[in-house]
């Protein structure tokens, strides 16, 4: 579905990815695992197309066609999703405008009819259910004064509202405690489906408990060290980074800035 | 040895004096002591300060008497025709549609056919065209009018009052309440070049409850120079929403002063949309007169192409246990250029003041300009004052977070335009009114958003 070969990525000027390679088939789960600064975070943003991020070499198709060449709405409206780490705050657009918005432009690029509102409303409320999110919170603007948790939920509910085939989610589990974590991993196993490829990153073991991988990738320096079945992730938690060019030590306690 | 002065004068300044010199016999309530009195200390007013430069401090980024080198003549009322399709395309349909007792203004002439005169006479509104008002003024009108808030240091100010033509008196009987905004519409006519010199007074009596809209647009006149003044008299425990929407033409120049004094326990929530004309002054001056009043001030700038548009607002404090808030929002694109000067004035006396300015500009391009100058003059010690001014483009990672969520990038960016716009609007109680000026946001985006 996702083929990633041999993919350099700069960040203002320094080399993050560097010669990354990854095929991720339709229908699986794969875990990407790794020290913080491996460059998991810049996959992902390279995958949804954020501007600051230049390919200097390599390829990514994705359907058939070169993701690269593609912008982020038109990425977004071909199916791939990328749940992101820090949610962005929005003052001033209501949460319901924005999910509103954002499902109307994908399904009109898809040809399908928009939603009527009533449609809509019964649409949002059935997958915020399934996720535990009050309908009262989607009346505020977008993410502000949400918790982490809130925030990582709302994530998960547009996932599940623009209905991707592929999603990217970048250490969703960060900055939640065990139950949040819980409600997220269901979210997400909701989803799980044979016509959808996932691309779980983490820094931690723990999520993969509740989302159990297809294949578990470690990135170290800014390719793929290491990939093998989810007992890899099992394996790592025993370990820690150290063989990868990381110090579990250290990476425990910077956990929180990884980038 | 006493000098004669000999003051030099531009050409556009020169113009007045001689239009003033020409009209005063015919202007109305020139055979009134009062009003011709008025006019009189008004034009020596203007006669020695001149039109306002960019060396006067409160003129600093609007050079008026370098931008009125031509002057046009005064229009006179000719019973224009206006129909529903008139307002829809003067004021936009969302706001000429909002349910109100409308008050319309053509040409400076108080249309009975185009008014709901007897409805809000029923309703406890008291309504006279200021002609008539100044023809034989009545001795509530006299206690205002030119005394609401007084300032001899204003020559926009002054021109008015030497040269008003038109407008409406209303005066809001104690402790009404009405189901609906007034909306006083001021439209100038079409064809050649004017001026057009209007006074709203409006005297809220005590307890009064009422939402007040002024519009301005036009029907297609060529050229437009208006000096539109608003004087508004709180009384004690009144409530009064002051909106405006400034939609005028796009040559045109809209100079605009709002002079408010509040009584005690007062609230004032004033808010300004402004869209059109090519130059644009809207002043706000308001005076806390007596103790525990709130004035809450908020405005919208949409601009593009080369326009001008410069809020001015001085807040006087001069009794305590007062609060000010001010926020502006401004979008601008192209060349153009907005100004805001907020200047807060706490007297010895004003202890336990608190006022808030935020000024915000949202730049399009590379080539806008957004100037803000917050000013505190601060003379007692107990108070609580801040002042903030961001000036900034859109912010890409918002942008991107749209985008990643397939929202193509012009719509991403109206979206983020609209929300920036949005936190202003907000201050807006009501909520029709609220949403029809999000729905002239989206017109001027070109997009709409449910």
């Amino acid at each position: 579905m996702i083929e990633i070969n041999n993919l350099h990525v700069n960040v203002e000027g320094r080399e993050i990815l560097k010669g990354l390679d990854l095929a991720l088939p339709q229908g699986e789960v794969h875990a990407i695992m790794g020290p913080n600064g491996s460059g998991k975070s810049t996959l992902a943003y390279v995958l949804a197309g954020k501007g600051e991020y230049e390919v200097t070499a390599g390829t990514v198709t994705w359907k058939g066609r070169d993701l690269l060449a593609m912008n982020p709405s038109e990425r977004a409206v071909s199916g791939v999703f990328l749940a992101f780490q820090y949610p962005m705050e929005i003052p001033g657009v209501a949460t319901m405008t924005f999910l509103r918005t954002a499902v109307n432009a994908v399904r009109k690029a898809r040809g399908d009819a928009e939603l009527s509102t009533p449609d809509f409303l019964r649409f949002v409320r059935n997958k915020a259910k399934l996720l535990k999110i009050d309908p009262e919170m989607l009346k505020r603007p977008l993410n502000v004064g949400f918790s982490g948790g809130e925030k990582k939920r709302n994530e998960i509910l547009q996932m599940a509202l623009l209905e991707p085939a592929l999603c990217v989610m970048d250490e969703t589990d960060s900055g939640l405690d065990i139950d949040a974590v819980r409600i997220v991993a269901e979210g997400v196993n909701a989803l799980r489906a044979a016509d959808r490829a996932m691309l779980v990153i983490t820094h931690y073991q723990r999520l993969l408990n509740y989302i159990v991988p297809d294949r578990v990738h470690v990135l170290s320096d800014g390719r793929v060290a290491r990939s093998g079945g989810p007992e890899l992730a099992l394996e790592l938690e025993e370990s820690g980074y150290a063989d990868f060019g990381g110090d579990a030590a250290r990476d425990e306690a910077a956990s929180g800035a990884a980038a | 040895m006493e000098l004669p002065v000999q003051q030099f004068r531009t050409k556009g300044e020169q113009a007045y004096l001689d239009m003033f010199d020409q009209a005063r016999d015919a202007l109305p309530g020139a055979r009134d002591p009062f009003v011709s009195g008025l006019r009189t200390k008004a034009i020596e007013a203007y006669a020695r300060l001149g039109l306002p430069h960019r060396r006067i401090e409160a003129w600093k980024y609007t050079d008026l008497r370098s931008r009125l080198t031509d002057t046009f003549p005064l229009l006179s009322a000719a019973g224009v025709a206006v129909g529903d399709g008139d307002l829809s395309r003067a004021l936009g349909s969302a706001l000429a549609a909002l349910p109100a007792y409308r008050l319309v203004v053509v040409e400076g002439d108080l249309r009975a056919d185009l008014s709901d005169l007897s409805a809000l006479k029923s309703a406890g509104v008291e309504v006279l065209s200021l002609a008539r008002g100044l023809e034989k003024p009545p001795s509530w009108l006299k206690k205002v009018l030119g005394q609401v808030n007084p300032r001899d240091d204003d020559a926009v100010l002054a021109l008015n009052t030497a040269l008003m033509t038109g407008g409406v008196v209303l005066r809001i009987g104690e402790g009404v309440t009405l189901d609906k905004s007034i909306h006083i519409i001021q439209l100038d006519g079409t064809g050649e070049p004017a001026s057009t010199v209007t006074r709203n007074v409006v005297v809220a009596e005590q307890g009064s409850s009422v939402t007040l809209l002024e519009s301005y647009g036009s029907l297609g006149l060529r050229g437009l120079q208006r000096n539109a003044v608003t004087e508004l008299s709180l009384g004690n425990k009144a409530a009064i929403r002051h909106i405006k929407l400034q939609r005028d033409g796009e040559e045109a120049f809209h100079l605009a002063t709002w002079l408010v004094r509040l009584g005690e326990d007062a609230r004032y929530d004033a808010f300004q949309f402004s869209l059109g004309a090519a130059l644009a002054r809207n002043q706000i001056y308001a005076r806390f007169a007596d103790e525990g009043s709130s004035a809450n001030i908020s405005g919208v700038f949409l601009l593009r192409g080369r326009q001008h548009c410069d809020t001015t607002i001085l807040v006087e404090h001069l009794v305590p246990r007062c609060g000010t808030r001010e926020l502006l929002k401004a979008v601008l694109d192209d060349e153009s250029r907005g100004v805001f000067q907020g200047k807060i004035i706490v007297s010895p006396g004003a202890q336990k003041t608190d006022s808030k300015q935020m000024a915000q500009g949202l730049l399009l391009s590379e080539t806008a300009e957004f100037d803000s100058k917050p000013e505190l003059e601060i003379f007692a010690d107990d108070v609580v004052c801040g002042h903030g001014s961001t000036s900034g483009q859109i912010d890409e990672d918002l942008l991107f977070y749209l985008e990643a969520r397939g929202i193509p990038e012009p719509e991403a960016r109206a979206l983020l335009i609209q929300a920036f716009v949005g936190e202003a609007l907000e201050r807006i109680e009501d909520e029709g009114l609220r949403e029809a000026f999000a729905a002239a946001s989206s017109e001027w985006l070109g997009v709409s958003f449910d």
